[in-house]
């Protein structure tokens, strides 16, 4: 029984990191209909932006935190500008692709300038565990669970009350008709991916700092989190949680019960072999908005 | 050349080439590249065969999401069913050659079709991912089926045999492979000449329109899925014939990537589009290596990087094509050879 | 205009025989490497100590005056890329002999290494290659990983101290040729001596979290855990580990400890204990004076650890067998093999155990040191050696 709440505890954990990075897809999914496939690479680059600011300019760790903060939305405006604006109107294959090949040159571009060697973080919360029940669990993982609630309420305030928040779902939609509505969709785009390239340094900033060290694997999570937003529904900012929380505790328990049995692995294919499973019964994830076509 | 359009018969319009000269030109074409093997290195060798796997297992991906617009991840996956099928009913149960390789084909058809059910459900990225969870799945089952795959470890496939004479080296695959890669794409090309074809594009152009007019949707979806599987299984057999020894690691998500990237870059929808793909990105990291053999005499920091480069020049590519040419080369190709049709007279 | 169009001839020749003549003095060895790949991390230092031995090398008198060729590239740990790499070295650069790495792609290329009788030395020490009736071409500098966890076991059955039960330890390895190699040997040594395994963890390729294996090894209640992964993995094992409240104490093998080790996994790296054949940079031994004068001279501001000592090692044996090769004029593959089965007891200075092949036995060396990370530093705590048992070739 001990095991059993020690797995779900540790997946409700893990599941937090995922829903964080989750939420990245999902903003930029909710204004301007594109799955980022690139997201992965922004949490590597944002967090050995914050490791390298750090280690050469010698401030201390806040502020070049901060300062990574502001070159990521730089980052993404330029994404923005340079990729994005002249694929309006492509096809969705294509946007695919063109993140993908995003993926593959930001990925380059970290190797280059870093090489592949692990990073070592400096110590960002204090290594002694907190003891939830009968599982000890790193502050690390508490700060990011606790990061992701206050996002989880910023962000759906944001969309559901705010101007700009209403303006994104609203290009979301249809990008003719909010342009019709004097809605700027490029300013719209803009925001969209500076705060989806923000969310993602933090996320990848806690994640260097919970894992003691960056290298080139952290953009695996972008691939791993997919699964997770689709779960939850591409345009739905609670589906992200909801999907991150299922994910991890999915994991957690296959990885717990069903990994010693198989011989490993389990642990890996098991959200892709839910989802699929989920998708077949809600083609649109649990709380994503359901498409009626026209023709 | 003759200048402009002349067409008079239905025939004439559906022809694949329009004029004899085209044809012999190709022909010619062809005849040159069967007698590469006899002066070139094995290393290139190598690389031509990779090329021509590639041109297969692409017109393959183009069938199911150029012409049908179906999108699919899973590529990479069905290179492996249709390798790992040659290394079993080729080394295991000992077939014969010529009963492998389209058994090898059927088999990894079957599996697509089953991959491809989810499509009667979902669209677009939805469907994507569920391809994405195909290849996954189908990665895990090769790592630990050990028995039949070799696991971890891999497994070796032995060389085909025609009578007395095997296939053990490039040089011969190399005169196995481009007849076949010949041939699969003339049956590609053909395809969309017939009703089947048709259904497909109907179905990647407004697929609600099309089940109005009475293409049945589901059914040409799943045989979409079936024939562009069989073309990616049978370039999986060839690759597992040159490769001679295969494991799961030359199936990563990378290829499956790779594959969709030629086919955009080559043109979605166009067989010729395959072809400029594939080469393309076969040859990427060949003409990146050996630019960087040629500076690393001057830069020794420069060959470091050669590992990072071949990454990010691939999505450079990929990304620069989508930005200036999203239709692809095959687009640019037609756009430069109508100029040359009409020429001096292009307006 | 006749002139000088034969004395333009005569320079080209000239020109033609003075090139072929210092490719004569050359001799070709290929490299595959990982400098990019999962294993990067320890394959890059063991690839820079490659080079800069053989580069000592042809500083101080070659191979009886030929230069060493060597022509390395990296291959990122994905097989297919070694296996391109081999038969473009083999049948385009014409290489006499190849300075290979990782254990999947060695495993995987050791027939065709057979069956082309090219001595290939890996960096896999992989006890599935010391079997000359099977992998006669096949060769390493080191003890194998089967020896390395016995060495490891018997250091915990002396090291337990309860009398009422056997020990306890649980493995854990990744999903692959490399992480399954010992595991075999391990299960039928802990029958052997009284040690029980208790719990066998499967390890992905990289090591986001592993919790869920800790958990698995605390509930069957290990008391020891050995991990045949490398550096950064082991990392992430450690800290999870530690951030579980977890009391077992941890063991590895070459890859895994290491300065590197104390670098990335600081105070959760305390206590562990593997196995180091090649001392840490800088140790007192008699060969380190020409890494440490070497490392001087051309790079003072890297640091470097026993990986980069280990790719010395390598070069120091090889060479010497190319040496004697070429000295019986067979510098080809049976010349090298030959050569090879010849060192006995060579001595490299102290930068590894002392080597012997022999045409029977392809295991260099059953000496294991094991070393301890106590206060942050590594600090030798015995040298085990084990029997050179018949029945544990190969295995």
């Amino acid at each position: 029984m001990e095991f059993l709440v020690q797995l779900v505890l540790n997946g409700i954990v893990i599941g937090s990191i995922y829903a964080l990075v989750g939420l990245g897809f999902v903003i930029i999914y909710k204004s301007s209909s594109i799955l980022n496939f690139a997201q992965g690479e922004f949490l590597l680059l944002g967090a050995y932006l914050c490791l390298a600011i750090f280690n050469t300019a010698h401030v201390p760790f806040a502020a070049a935190f901060v300062l990574a903060l502001a070159f990521s939305v730089v980052l993404g405006i330029g994404m923005e500008r340079l990729l994005l604006r002249p694929m309006i109107g492509e096809p969705v294959i294509s946007v695919i692709m063109l993140t993908l090949g995003l993926s593959s040159v930001l990925k380059a571009v970290v190797q280059g300038i870093w090489g592949t060697d692990t990073r070592p973080y400096p110590e960002l919360f204090p290594t002694t565990p907190i003891q939830i029940g009968p599982l000890p669990v790193s502050q690390g993982y508490l700060y990011s669970v606790a990061s992701v609630c206050i996002l989880l309420v910023l962000f759906s305030l944001f969309f559901k009350y705010t101007r700009a928040g209403i303006a994104m779902r609203a290009t979301a939609f249809s990008q003719q008709v909010a342009l019709s509505m004097g809605i700027s969709v490029k300013h719209i785009f803009a925001l969209a991916w500076s705060i989806a390239a923000v969310v993602s340094t933090v996320g990848g900033v806690l994640l260097g700092g919970v894992r003691g060290g960056v290298d080139g694997s952290l953009a695996f999570f972008g691939l791993k989190v997919i699964p997770v937003v689709i779960l939850g529904g591409l345009d739905s900012v609670l589906g992200a949680i909801v999907g991150g929380l299922v994910m991890g505790i999915l994991e957690n328990l296959s990885g717990g019960y069903l990994d010693p049995l198989v011989g490993g692995g389990v642990k890996e294919v098991a959200p892709f072999v839910a989802l699929v499973a989920i998708l077949t019964f809600k083609p649109y994830g649990l709380f994503g908005k359901v498409k009626i076509e026209r023709v | 050349m003759r200048c402009g359009d002349f067409r008079e018969t239905y025939a004439e319009d559906m022809a694949i080439f329009e004029t004899a000269f085209s044809r012999r030109l190709l022909a010619v074409f062809l005849v040159v590249l069967a007698t590469v093997p006899l002066y070139a290195t094995s290393y290139w060798l190598d690389v031509m065969n990779r090329t021509l796997i590639a041109i297969v297992a692409a017109t393959g991906l183009n069938i199911l999401t150029g012409f049908t617009g179906q999108i699919s991840l899973g590529n990479a996956a069905f290179l492996a069913v249709g390798a790992y099928s040659t290394a079993f009913l080729g080394g295991r149960l000992h077939l014969p050659f010529l009963l492998v390789m389209p058994l090898a084909g059927l088999l990894t058809a079957l599996v697509g079709m089953v991959f491809g059910v989810p499509s009667l459900r979902l669209k677009g990225l939805y469907l994507a991912v569920a391809t994405l969870a195909a290849h996954f799945v189908v990665e895990f089952t090769v790592t630990h089926w050990d028995a039949v795959t070799g696991g971890v470890n891999g497994i070796s496939v032995p060389p085909p045999r025609l009578g007395a004479l095997e296939l053990d080296n490039d040089r011969r695959i190399f005169w196995l492979a481009l007849p076949l890669t010949v041939f699969m794409l003339f049956f590609a090309k053909n395809l969309f000449r017939t009703k089947v074809g048709k259904a497909f594009i109907a179905i990647r152009d407004q697929d609600i329109s099309a089940e109005v007019m009475g293409v049945n949707v589901f059914k040409h979806k799943l045989l979409a899925f079936g024939v562009s599987s069989f073309y990616v299984g049978v370039a999986g057999s060839l690759l597992a014939y040159q490769a001679k020894i295969i494991s799961p690691e030359n199936f990563p998500i990378t290829v499956a990537i790779d594959q969709l990237g030629m086919i955009i870059i080559g043109g979605l929808g166009s067989i010729l589009g395959s072809i400029f793909g594939a080469v393309f990105i076969t040859m990427l990291p060949e003409v990146l290596r050996l630019a960087t053999a040629a500076i690393a005499g001057q830069s020794p920091a420069l060959a470091d990087l050669f590992a990072p480069l071949k990454v990010g020049l691939f999505g450079l590519a990929i990304v620069l094509f989508l930005l200036f040419e999203p239709d692809g080369m095959a687009a640019r190709w037609h756009s430069i050879r109508n100029y040359w049709k009409l020429y001096p007279f292009s307006y | 205009m006749k002139t000088a169009r034969s004395t333009g001839m005569a320079l080209a020749a000239l020109a033609a025989f003075a090139a072929a003549e210092a490719r004569a003095q050359e001799i070709k060895v290929g490299g595959i490497f990982d400098l990019t790949g999962i294993t990067s991390d320890v394959g890059k230092p063991f690839a820079q100590g490659v080079r800069d031995a053989v580069q000592w090398t042809n500083e101080n008198g070659g191979i009886n005056g030929k230069k060493i060729n060597l022509n390395g590239s990296d291959y990122g740990y994905k097989k297919p890329e070694a296996v391109a790499l081999y038969k473009r070295l083999v049948e385009d650069e014409k290489v006499v002999m190849i300075q290979g790495w990782g254990t999947g792609d060695t495993e995987a290329l050791k027939e065709t290494v057979t069956k082309d009788r090219m001595p290939f030395f890996s960096a896999s020490f992989s006890a599935h290659l010391t079997d000359p009736a099977k992998t006669p071409y096949n060769y390493f500098v080191g003890p194998t990983y089967s020896d390395a966890l016995r060495a490891w076991m018997r250091w915990v059955k002396a090291d337990w101290k309860d009398k009422t039960r056997n020990p306890r330890v649980a493995f854990f390895y990744g999903d692959n040729p490399y992480g399954k190699s010992p595991i075999e040997a391990g299960r039928q040594f802990g029958k052997e001596i009284g040690v029980d395994v208790v719990a066998e963890e499967v390890l992905p390729g990289i090591v986001q979290d592993a919790t869920s294996q800790l958990l698995d090894m605390k509930q069957k209640g290990a008391d020891y855990a050995f991990t045949q992964v490398t550096t950064p993995n082991f990392t992430a094992v450690l800290r999870d580990a530690r951030k579980l409240g977890l009391t077992t104490r941890f063991g590895t093998n070459l890859w895994g400890i290491g300065e590197l080790l104390i670098a990335v996994a600081k105070e959760f790296s305390e206590g562990v204990v593997g196995a180091v054949p090649n001392p840490p940079f800088g140790e007192n031994v008699p060969g380190m004076a020409k890494l440490v004068a070497f490392h001087q001279k051309n790079h003072p501001t890297d640091a470097h650890d026993t990986n980069y000592v280990r790719g010395w090692s390598y070069v120091m044996v090889w060479s010497e067998a190319l040496k004697r090769a070429d000295k019986a004029g067979k510098l080809n593959g049976e010349g090298i093999r030959a050569a090879l089965e010849s060192m006995k007891d060579f001595d490299t200075g102290g930068l590894s155990p002392p080597v012997t092949y022999t045409p029977a036995d392809h295991r260099p060396t059953t000496l294991v040191p094991l070393y301890e990370v106590k206060g942050g530093k590594l600090v030798r705590l015995q040298t085990d050696e084990e029997p050179r048992k018949p029945e544990w070739l190969g295995l």
